[in-house]
């Protein structure tokens, strides 16, 4: 059987070919040597398993169909046995899907022949262990009797010892292919093989189960629509049919069960089908369950998005300024304190969830990390600086793509892991290899719904059922949870509708719109390459303008209507206290926050033209004394390090300073009208007398106003960037060049051609870089090159080859020297030259 | 992007911007559902409470409407989970209902049996209940029914009070509107109540809360029950009904210290109500004296802890609040929910007065500048002499004076905390002095010669801050205040927003020491105004003294 399909392969024509390594990218890593490597490869179990994972629901009720049926199966056969499973009638859109599926299941090579005589793939069988729920066919469920009891059991149901005749059916009509059980039973094959007869034919089973008692139907029901095995003490008790008293002594006297082992007995598939009532699948839909959600207006979601893709980027750069000034400690594990994590939440006004959320993608995007193992913290990185000052829908979009391809689950922060250790936020365990294919694949489901559609989570769930039916699991339905959640929190989503500017992210996106994909046209991947650029593009004019002015108003706030200009920000952020954010930016400035400003240097009228240039109305007055009022208090006392004095011109407020209470403890002394000295230092002496009410500078020992500003600090430590992992599956030409070399492998293979000499004289020699660049040249066109090469003992020899891939350092060619497929380390290879 | 006047914010506060064209309609379409919390000269700021979406449920508009307005009108997206916790928080209200039943008399009843298995496990709520009937019922102790709201509140499923009211004994009284007639929004706040069945109205100051009361009673046609802040304005409504109604005097009863009259309609104030001698209330008899079928409480923003209490106890019968604001000092806004009503009617201050029902405010902030002894003598004083010593400086003496003299011909109230600054005020002024000791009589007679320009000038203490009838005053300088309540400054500012017979404006000055605690507090009470539009002048007090 091998050997067929290797040759149905080889039959194949280039382009089926391509199409099958572009589609399993593994049966070509690393490129076989000829057709028979591929199709070995092709059939081995993990590869059979990787491709099985990939189908659909349908498609893999096709394939388990031809499973179960006898080979070899008739296109109609294989039709007529599935429409039974369609709860309707078999319409149009069934057909249709039908011989797409087919025909994408040739391309995959799971299955193979001609319409007349399809058959699964080798090793097909073996991997869709109890397809559809179905126990093994009777010939082998009952591989473990002994002939006695094989013997035994063919009497009781065919009426007849030893096997021979015809089973005395009431109708008698058992057509079937009895020339097995016509032959004297010798042994155990005889007997399983009559017994498989019997079984085989559905007279037979039917009159078996009208023999038995209700509750013995009662039991074969619970196994007809699978797990098709059950357990029962002492399942290998020798009873016959007329002795039979329990149900479970009914059903296995009359071989309706087979025991497997000493306490487990299986419904022979034979059986099962006859209680399916032929049907392999109970029932089936050759279109995936359509999304359903709310409809919404898909503007109005584009711009939802929008203005979450702005909170969310903002909620980054809010975190990393916090972190700046106030880095939170990396935990001994790795990761950030449940404490630190509540007040980062706090900080940015979301749940927790959330929170981590923010922080994650940050970390993931290289803007934050650990400043060093020992004793660190949590820091930005000089790429938050070059970061920051992008613009949002490119910042947005640096954040979004790292978040679909990032291993790291934020929403698994506060699990425990297998040894009960709490998963912390940054924790070095919260990742998960699948994380990244769930959310690609989640979106793209969430991209095939209708537009404006917002898909449920259950209806998401349903459908990612049919099409990933073998990739299931509560952990996966978590993931796709966590996704959607997380898509409307970062604005790919908005509203539950993928927003345009999230589609974008998405590799390979169909642009149309068909909300239903009969049998999906292969893996989305397929037309590959991530459109970044064009997703900030969408964005960016659904993002508000930047405003640089700011309404004052009398009660003291400042309302920015909108997102500030970056200076302006800045500026507002120094000088006011920030009381609400969301579309808009509430500012209050008050005496301590104008204090701050003055502090950082700056003066009174610079202020107040500041609020002026940028003010859409008229300062208020109240504004305008504050200001005043506070700068003409600011720096009326200067404090000094040296000596931590306290000088003033105005001895009269000295005199207060000194007559005021609170100032004991700090023992002050007069050293003259207007100087203070004082015993505390200046930092206590300062923060006193601000508490006492007074407004007093720092000085320096020049005499100097000291300009005090929040330190803002920078990790050393390089960010934890990985590279996005390429979307795209393989590149057309690296596939044209495998097929290329699987086919020159297999000629040489079959013809057992003689080895090309290789040409006379002293093999090319030429730089390494002109080296590679003529590989490529040959892979891309598919030409021969002749190559000095150093083998691995050191010898140079000189090779004909016909190149077909090159990565990490190596090449993979045919060698027509060698007549083989070989890998050849670049580094080894000498020179190059072309051939004729 | 729409370019809509309003933006919502993260917190659940609501920006709309003043000058928008569109900020009109807008407000209209918010204001159901969110509370004013600053409105200032561009931008108002309205807060998205869960009490401000139950009380948009209780008045009838479900979350959609809220979800189309804010939607509608948002300049930038509103965040998805908002709208979500706007839905879910609306969805709370109503859930439980208090209803009459024929047998078991009050029963607590839900249409998701969840939520009643969830507010049933409550160890507060436990004895409040009698026996469960069936899944979704539970008889309700009749006394408990202010209790259980209460309880019910707080634990976040509000109930909906459908047990009715009793009628009460009926009394006519009708509007006798002769020479004047009922606003438009009088008429539809005293009509908004009565729909509701029990609730608070929420008007400025002069924006004549007495006759949407009055309004009230004559919808209602039973006795009436009405507890006041104190005397004056015990008088002061007597007056009013009197005028305003066909009320009799005979048929009013004032209910005070001095007098104890139970009449068809009673007046108490909260002080004799809260009297205890020997730790029980003296007069909880008067809530029992008649079958009242209307309870009115003036002033619900200062109503005390004790009659709070004794509410509760009268769930069966009518009740309306009226206010100048639902801010309360003490932060029991969530018991005025339960216990009085849901809101029924609101309209901001900067709205009245454009419309003329209010007289516009100038409100001018006078510094003065402590003199160095003083100063000295400030920083040495005890914390708790500190705001007395700065607040009563006798510069402020000498800019009242001035100021006084700014506006010969306006009447003028001069506001104080304290009483020698106020004698010592009277005394450089000239004027009449209104302090606690003052009798009542007295007190009225000083408030009628003002009220007939024979007195211009009068100085009054705390006693006068609350529910006075002073249609004539233009001028208010206020010394001193306790301390920064903000709530008191627009109760003083208050004092001069009648219309005036004029149609003049009205100003507003607060003398504050520079520099001290008195400024502090001073910002902390112009803050709630400045949040309601009224925008702080500030002028030096030398420039008061140079300028006469």
């Amino acid at each position: 059987m091998s050997t067929e399909f290797t040759e149905w392969l080889r039959g194949r024509s280039d382009d089926r070919l391509r199409a099958l390594v572009a589609a399993r990218p593994e049966l070509i890593t690393p490129v076989p040597a000829h057709i028979e490597g591929l199709a070995g490869r092709a059939s081995s179990p993990s590869a059979v398993a990787r491709v099985l994972d990939r189908l659909d629901r349908f498609a893999l009720a096709v394939l388990e169909t031809l499973v179960v049926l006898p080979e070899p199966v008739g296109y109609d056969a294989l039709r007529g046995r599935l429409a039974l499973a369609l709860p309707g009638a078999a319409g149009r859109p069934f057909r249709t899907a039908l011989r797409e599926t087919v025909e994408r299941l040739r391309t995959l090579a799971l299955l193979y022949g001609p319409d007349r005589a399809l058959a699964p793939a080798p090793g097909v069988r073996e991997a869709l262990d109890a397809p559809a729920g179905l126990g093994p066919p009777a010939a082998e469920a009952f591989r473990h009797h002994s002939p006695e009891r094989l013997a035994e059991l063919v009497h009781d149901i065919g009426g007849r010892t030893g096997g021979t005749g015809e089973p005395a059916g009431r109708n008698g009509a058992a057509p079937g292919p009895n020339g097995a059980h016509d032959r004297p039973d010798r042994g155990g094959t005889g007997g399983r093989e009559a017994l498989a007869a019997l079984l085989g034919d559905d007279a037979t089973v039917g009159r078996l189960l009208d023999e038995v008692s209700p509750q013995a139907r009662a039991a074969l029901d619970e196994l007809t629509w699978g797990p098709p095995s059950g357990r029962v003490p002492n399942a290998r008790r020798e009873v016959r049919a007329a002795t039979a008293r329990s149900p479970i002594d009914q059903l296995l006297s009359r071989a309706l069960l087979a025991a497997t082992g000493e306490e487990t007995v299986v419904l022979p598939r034979e059986v099962g089908l006859f209680l399916r009532g032929g049907r392999v699948h109970r029932d089936l839909s050759p279109l995936p369950p359509v999304l359903e959600g709310p409809a919404r207006d898909p503007g109005l979601a584009d711009r939802t998005a929008a203005g979450q893709a702005f909170a969310f980027t903002r909620a980054v750069e809010e975190l990393c300024e916090q972190w700046s000034a106030d880095p939170p400690g990396v935990l001994r594990g790795g990761g950030l304190a449940v404490r630190d994590l509540k007040r980062c939440a706090a900080l940015l006004d979301l749940p927790e969830w959330a929170a981590g959320l923010v922080i994650e993608v940050a970390h993931a995007a290289g803007l934050v990390a650990a400043s060093g193992s020992v004793d660190g913290e949590w820091l930005p990185t000089p790429a938050y600086d070059a970061w920051r000052v992008k613009g949002t829908e490119d910042r947005w979009v640096a954040l979004a793509t790292m978040w679909l391809t990032m291993d790291r689950v934020p929403g698994m922060i506060g699990d425990r892991d297998e040894r009960d250790r709490l998963l912390n936020a940054l924790h070095p365990d919260l990742r998960t290899s699948v994380a990244s294919e769930v959310r690609t694949t989640a979106l793209g489901v969430l991209a095939v719904a209708g537009p404006g559609v917002a898909p449920a989570l259950a209806s998401v769930r349903e459908r990612l059922a049919w099409e990933q039916p073998r990739r299931r699991g509560e952990r996966r339905d978590r993931l796709v949870e966590f996704t959607l959640r997380e898509a409307e929190q970062l604005g790919v989503t908005g509203l539950g509708v993928l927003a345009g500017h999230g589609r974008a992210l998405l590799p390979g996106v169909l642009d149309h719109q068909d909300p239903v994909e009969p049998g999906g046209s292969g893996d989305p991947r397929e037309s590959g390459g991530v459109r970044a650029g064009t997703a900030g593009e969408l964005l960016l004019p659904l993002l508000p303008e930047p405003l640089d002015h700011v309404l004052l108003q009398a009660d003291l706030t400042a309302v920015a209507p909108g997102p500030l200009t970056g200076e302006l920000r800045r500026w507002l952020a120094l000088a006011a206290d920030v009381e609400s954010t969301g579309g808009a930016t509430v500012y209050r400035f008050g005496e301590g926050s104008l204090r701050r400003a003055l502090d950082a240097g700056q003066g009174a009228d610079e202020i107040l033209a500041m609020l002026e240039r940028h003010s859409a109305t008229p300062v208020p007055q109240p504004l305008t004394y504050l200001v005043t009022d506070v700068a003409r208090r600011h720096g009326r006392m200067r404090v000094g390090t040296a000596s931590a004095y306290v000088r003033c011109d105005d001895p009269s407020l000295l005199d207060e300073v000194m007559a005021d209470r609170r100032s004991l403890p700090l023992r002050l002394r007069r050293l003259a009208p207007t100087v203070i000295a004082s015993k505390a230092s200046r930092q206590t002496l300062l923060d006193a007398l601000r508490a006492m009410g007074y407004a007093p500078a720092a000085e320096s020992l020049e005499g100097d106003v000291i300009i005090t500003q929040l330190d803002v600090r920078r990790t050393e430590g390089q960010p934890a960037v990985r590279p996005p992992v390429a979307f795209s599956g393989l590149e057309a030409d690296v596939v044209a060049a495998a097929v290329r070399a699987v086919r020159a492998g297999d000629a040489a293979h079959r013809s057992r051609r003689a080895p090309v000499s290789a040409p006379e004289g002293r093999p090319p020699r030429s730089p390494s870089t002109a080296t590679v660049d003529a590989l490529r040249e040959a892979i891309r066109q598919g030409s021969q090159v002749w190559i000095g090469y150093l083998d691995s003992q050191g010898n140079a020899t000189s090779r004909i080859l016909e190149p077909a891939r090159m990565e990490g350092g190596y090449l993979t060619a045919y060698d027509e020297t060698r007549a083989a497929v070989h890998r050849f380390a670049l580094h080894r290879i000498t020179g190059i030259a072309g051939v004729e | 992007m729409t370019d809509g006047p309003l933006i919502v914010q993260s917190d659940k506060t609501l920006l709309l911007e003043v000058e928008h064209e569109r900020a009109d309609e807008c407000r209209k379409a918010i204001a159901p559902f969110a509370e004013l919390e600053r409105a200032p000269e561009h931008v108002h700021t309205y807060r998205v409470t869960p009490l401000a979406l139950w009380n948009a449920r209780a008045a009838g508009h479900d979350a959609e409407q809220v979800i189309d307005a804010l939607i509608g009108y948002s300049r930038y997206p509103v965040p998805h989970a908002l709208l979500v916790d706007v839905a879910e928080t609306m969805a709370r209200y109503g859930r439980l209902r208090l209803e009459k039943h024929p047998v078991h008399g009050l029963v607590l009843t839900s249409t998701d049996r969840a939520v009643l298995e969830e507010v049933l496990r409550s160890r507060k709520i436990q004895p409040l209940l009698g026996e469960r009937l069936g899944d979704d019922g539970v008889a309700v102790h009749p006394s408990e029914r202010g209790n259980i709201k209460q309880h019910l509140l707080k634990l976040g499923w509000p109930a909906e009070d459908l047990a009715g009211y009793v009628d009460g004994e009926r009394h006519p009284i009708s509007l006798a509107e002769d020479g004047w007639t009922l606003r438009t929004y009088q008429r539809e706040a005293a009509e908004a109540f009565w729909h509701g069945g029990s609730g608070v109205v929420v008007l400025p100051c002069g924006a004549g809360k007495t006759i949407v009361g009055a309004a009230a009673m004559a919808h209602a046609q039973a006795t009436t029950l009405i507890l006041v802040t104190n005397t004056v304005s015990a008088h002061q409504w007597k007056q009013e009904l009197i005028r305003r109604t066909s009320l009799t005097a005979d048929e009013i009863g004032e209910y005070t210290g001095t007098k104890k009259e139970i009449r068809p309609v009673t007046i108490a104030t909260y002080q004799v109500m809260t009297t205890r001698r020997q730790g029980v209330y003296r007069h909880l008899e008067l809530f029992d004296a008649r079958d009242w079928g209307l309870i009115v409480y003036d002033e619900v923003h200062l109503l005390p802890a004790p009659i709070f209490r004794m509410t509760a106890d009268l769930q069966a019968r009518r009740r309306v609040g009226l206010t100048a604001t639902l801010v309360r000092e003490d932060g029991r806004e969530g018991d005025v929910f339960s216990l009085i009503g849901p809101k029924r009617y609101d309209a901001p201050w900067k709205e009245m007065e454009n419309q003329g029902w209010i007289a516009p405010a100038d409100c001018v902030e006078v510094r003065v500048t402590l003199s160095e002894s003083e100063r000295l003598a400030y920083a040495m004083a005890d914390a708790e002499e500190r705001y007395r010593f700065c607040a009563t400086t006798p510069a402020k003496l000498r800019v009242s004076e001035a100021l006084v003299r700014r506006h010969p011909d306006e009447q003028v109230l001069v506001i104080g905390q304290y009483i020698d600054q106020l004698d010592e005020l009277g005394e450089h002024l000239g004027a009449p002095v209104i302090k606690g000791e003052t009798k009542v009589k007295e007190r009225e007679r000083l408030f009628q010669a003002f009220r007939d320009r024979e007195i211009q000038v009068l100085v009054v203490s705390k006693v006068a801050n609350f529910s006075i009838d002073l249609p004539e005053a233009a001028v208010a300088i206020q010394v001193s205040g306790t301390f920064g309540s903000r709530q008191e400054e627009a109760q003083r500012l208050g004092r001069v927003l009648r219309p005036k017979s004029d149609g003049g404006g009205a100003r507003f000055y607060s003398v504050v020491s520079r520099d001290t605690v008195d400024q502090d507090f001073a910002a902390h009470r112009q803050r709630f105004l400045a949040e309601q539009g009224y925008a702080y002048q500030i002028i030096d007090a030398d420039d008061v003294l140079a300028g006469e």
